[in-house]
């Protein structure tokens, strides 16, 4: 293994995890500077119930009528998140536990999953330059990540079995675009997930305060028609 | 912009059937607006009571009379207005009466 | 900046008529002439509308405004968008990237440095703020229904009356808009009815009352100290459609119930919520809170009504700084409480025609109340169905958000109406029940012009219908 590799591998990747916290840091610090009002009228709910409801949203397709009427696309957003944890999990395995990519099927099911994101990343492309909404309110953000993302996740399918001794340009290229990424993802619409804590977080706990959220017990109660979750 | 026609002339209505200009009120205008707001062929003596009120309140004060003000002047009780006009005191009688929308919730 | 090309609803285009700002202005006004209610007047428009953007941001709106990952769920989630499909400005994320763009441009990171990369883009002059204007009054009911189904938790619908509230301060607004506001702030209540106005109505409606049940014992009290119940109402029941205050004070008395009405703060409705104005929201809300307090009346009771009940409920005592001290709640409420203790005794069977309900916006979605209407009802008539979707999952009247009080955006309404009216027509009912007056009026605008046969009823209405009488002054008990 050459010594650029190792670098590349070691301590460029930690370099670029430490901007990433920095300007997370930062980031964190420019949100708590907004305000936020105090809700001065008695709760029928509760706060912490409707919060945690919120929060667990992204593990419950059935609590949106927008997944629950498409499956497929809450199925794609599984798939594609699933495969950029195992992605990441993969540049923190090849230089601190690579024991464990010398068991072949779990080479294998890495491959599997990213190779699965990266068809789901192929189609959600596809459908961001097809879709009429989609297309009038992307941004070159929007498709430079997307893109990115695509072209990581081949790179990790090359790169996960970790043969440097074959050619070490899949590692190169993976461990590459990862430093880019670390350093790219708090500018660009990736950062999602930082704001996600906040934006569930808030919402759930209005309207857990007022009782909208959690919905009151489903029994015996029919809020949508039978058969509309397979339109 | 939507308009009603009488005798050739165009007589701006706004999105909701309100004359634009309420000064351009006349009988006539009330029939046709009664006829295409209201559905109502034809103004009976009692719709013309409750129109005329509302016109000369509304010509005297620049204002909407409030409905208690309709069953005061013609004696009618509060359900007449509502059967003589279907969408009731604001949006028919004081719409066939020429005048503009009323602001706030209706 | 290059333009985007405008919505083909042709709203967008809709002209900034500020007639009525300028007769106020002349008029001098208390509420111009104090800078409570501003009007339009050409100048830095766009410098100060950034500043207050800048300056106004709370922390949930602000994460609303980077959360988004341009996904498109919400576009399904939208009416105006389920009725024109092929209008992509009509969906959530378009509109509230209208103002998130210029969050971007001006406010956070990426977008100051390169906008371009980010769709970030500021606003030119008069004419775009206009322009957004147009977007977030004319092209959205503010009815949350897309907040519910954003997989983020992006809140378009506080996102969209937050944005309202900018162009609220620079008089930048539809003219009903103005119209209402300025009556609210001059005469404390949104359709200017004047106190003697109001007392003679109230005096008329328990007449008719005391003829109906042929008893001098019926009162409507105004003013009436240490009442258990405070009962507020939407103007529109004073100048237009009193049948509801005589309901009211028929199921009050039956009840045995210890109430009043107040002479100053019975305006449970609220524009501040439509114009984003908080300033108004405050003056409004409070007037109602202090009218309880100086009556020491235990309890506020607000009538059937969507954005009054959000707003004197939920939303006034955070505008007003003003703590709750004493409970608040819809008449509705209050109406099953006397079903469920007995206090009032019904008759489904005299309501027998089909009946559905269609929730309201502000109440089911931003409120807590959907099954207590449904209990009420189902007491009260002998035939009740559902309309799907319901509850949070309902569709907007199309009159939310203060629609019905701007004509310019009627035509496109009433287009994406056709959602509402499909909904409706599947029912087979023959009644639609809500507790909002705004509804009444969005629900008719729709049954009228799609030709449905269907009537708008509300909740004290089948509630009075459904009322048996006790005999000859002795309550009688009835289950039902």
């Amino acid at each position: 293994m050459s010594d650029f590799l190792k670098i590349l591998e070691n301590e460029v990747q930690l370099a670029a995890l430490a901007f990433l916290a920095l300007v997370y840091t930062v980031r964190l610090g420019w949100i708590f500077r907004f305000k936020t009002r105090r809700d001065r009228t008695a709760a029928v709910g509760n706060e912490r119930a409707g919060a945690g409801y919120s929060l667990m949203n992204v593990a419950m397709p059935w609590a949106m009528e927008s997944t629950r009427k498409r499956p497929g696309f809450y199925a794609q957003f599984v798939v594609f998140h699933i495969g950029v944890a195992a992605a990441i999990a993969g540049t923190l395995i090849i230089p601190y536990a690579p024991g464990l990519f010398e068991i072949r099927p779990v080479v294998i099911l890495f491959q599997a999953v990213v190779a699965a994101a990266f068809v789901v990343g192929l189609v959600r492309l596809v459908r961001r330059l097809t879709n009429p909404v989609l297309r009038r309110i992307s941004s070159p953000d929007d498709y430079f990540s997307l893109v990115l993302l695509i072209v990581w996740f081949a790179a990790a399918v090359a790169a996960l079995p970790n043969r440097p001794e074959k050619g070490e340009w899949p590692l190169i290229g993976y461990f590459g675009l990862t430093a880019f990424f670390l350093i790219y993802v708090p500018f660009s619409k990736i950062c999602h997930y930082l704001y996600y804590p906040f934006t569930r977080f808030y919402l759930g706990r209005s309207l857990g305060h007022r009782g909208a959220l959690p919905p009151k017990g489903t029994k015996g109660r029919k809020t949508r028609r039978a058969g509309e979750d397979a339109a | 912009m939507p308009h009603i026609e009488l005798e050739g002339r165009r007589i701006e209505v706004n999105e909701e059937g309100f004359l634009v200009h309420p000064e351009e009120w006349t009988e006539e205008t009330a029939r046709l607006l009664a006829k295409a707001e209201e559905g109502l062929e034809e103004l009976t003596a009692e719709h013309w009571a409750v129109v005329k009120f509302i016109r000369d309140y509304y010509v005297e004060k620049n204002l909407a009379p409030m409905v208690r003000k309709m069953c005061q002047a013609t004696g009618f009780p509060l359900m007449k207005i509502y059967d003589l006009f279907p969408s009731g005191p604001a949006k028919g009688a004081c719409k066939v009466a020429g005048l503009p929308k009323p602001d706030g919730c209706v | 900046m290059k333009r985007e090309k405008p919505s083909s609803s042709g709203v967008v285009d809709s002209p900034l008529d500020a007639r009525t700002q300028v007769k106020a202005r002349e008029d001098g006004l208390p509420s111009v002439a104090e800078g409570r209610l501003r009007t339009y007047e050409p100048g830095d428009n766009r410098g100060r509308f950034l500043d207050l953007l800048a300056k106004r941001i709370s922390r949930p709106l602000a994460v609303s405004m980077t959360a988004c990952v341009h996904c498109g769920l919400c576009a399904e989630s939208c009416h105006y968008f389920l009725a024109r499909p092929d209008d992509p400005t009509m969906t959530p994320v378009w509109k509230a990237d209208q103002i998130r763009k210029i969050f971007k441009r001006h406010v956070d990171w990426t977008g100051r440095i390169a906008p371009w990369w980010v769709k970030a883009g500021s606003v030119d002059g008069d004419e775009d703020l206009n322009r957004l204007k147009n977007i977030v009054f004319g092209t959205c009911s503010a009815c949350r229904r897309c907040t519910y189904n954003c997989p983020m938790g992006v809140d378009t619908g506080l996102l969209v009356r937050f944005t309202r509230g900018l162009l609220t301060e620079l008089g930048i607004v539809p003219e009903g808009v103005f119209n209402v506001s300025r009556d609210q702030w001059e005469t404390g209540n949104q359709m200017a009815v004047t106190e003697e106005d109001y007392l003679e109505t109230l005096v008329w409606m328990r007449d008719e009352l005391r003829t109906e049940l042929g008893t001098d014992d019926v009162d409507i009290p105004v003013d009436k100290p240490d009442c258990d119940v405070l009962y507020t109402i939407n103007p529109r029941e004073i100048k237009f459609d009193p049948r509801s205050i005589a309901h009211a004070a028929k199921i009050f008395h039956l009840a045995g119930e210890s109430w009043t009405m107040p002479k100053w703060g019975w305006d449970q409705t609220n524009f501040g919520l439509f114009s984003g104005d908080d300033r108004l929201g405050a003056y409004v809300a409070r007037n109602v809170y202090e009218a309880a307090e100086r009556l020491r009346a235990k309890k506020i009771v607000i009538s059937e009504c969507g954005h009054g009940y959000r707003s004197t409920r939920w939303e006034g005592y955070t505008w007003a700084g003003y703590d709750q001290t004493r409970p608040t709640e819809s008449v509705v409420v209050t109406v099953k409480r006397y079903l469920e203790e007995g206090r009032i005794s019904v008759d489904p069977s005299r309501n027998t025609e089909p009946v559905t309900f269609h929730d309201s916006c502000n109440i089911a979605r931003s409120g807590d109340l959907v099954e207590e209407p449904r209990e009420v009802l189902q007491r009260v008539c002998a035939d009740f169905r559902e309309m799907f979707p319901n509850r949070r999952e309902n569709f907007c009247c199309t009159g939310g958000g203060g629609l019905l009080s701007m004509a310019e955006y009627r035509p496109l309404r009433l287009e994406v109406g056709k959602i509402k009216a499909d909904q409706l027509r599947a029912t087979g009912a023959r009644l639609v029940c809500t507790m909002c007056h705004n509804c009444v009026d969005g629900l008719n605008d729709v049954i009228k012009h799609y030709k449905l046969a269907l009537r708008v009823v509300q909740v004290l209405e089948l509630v009075s219908n459904a009322l048996v009488l006790p005999a000859s002054g002795e309550r009688t008990k009835q289950s039902s």
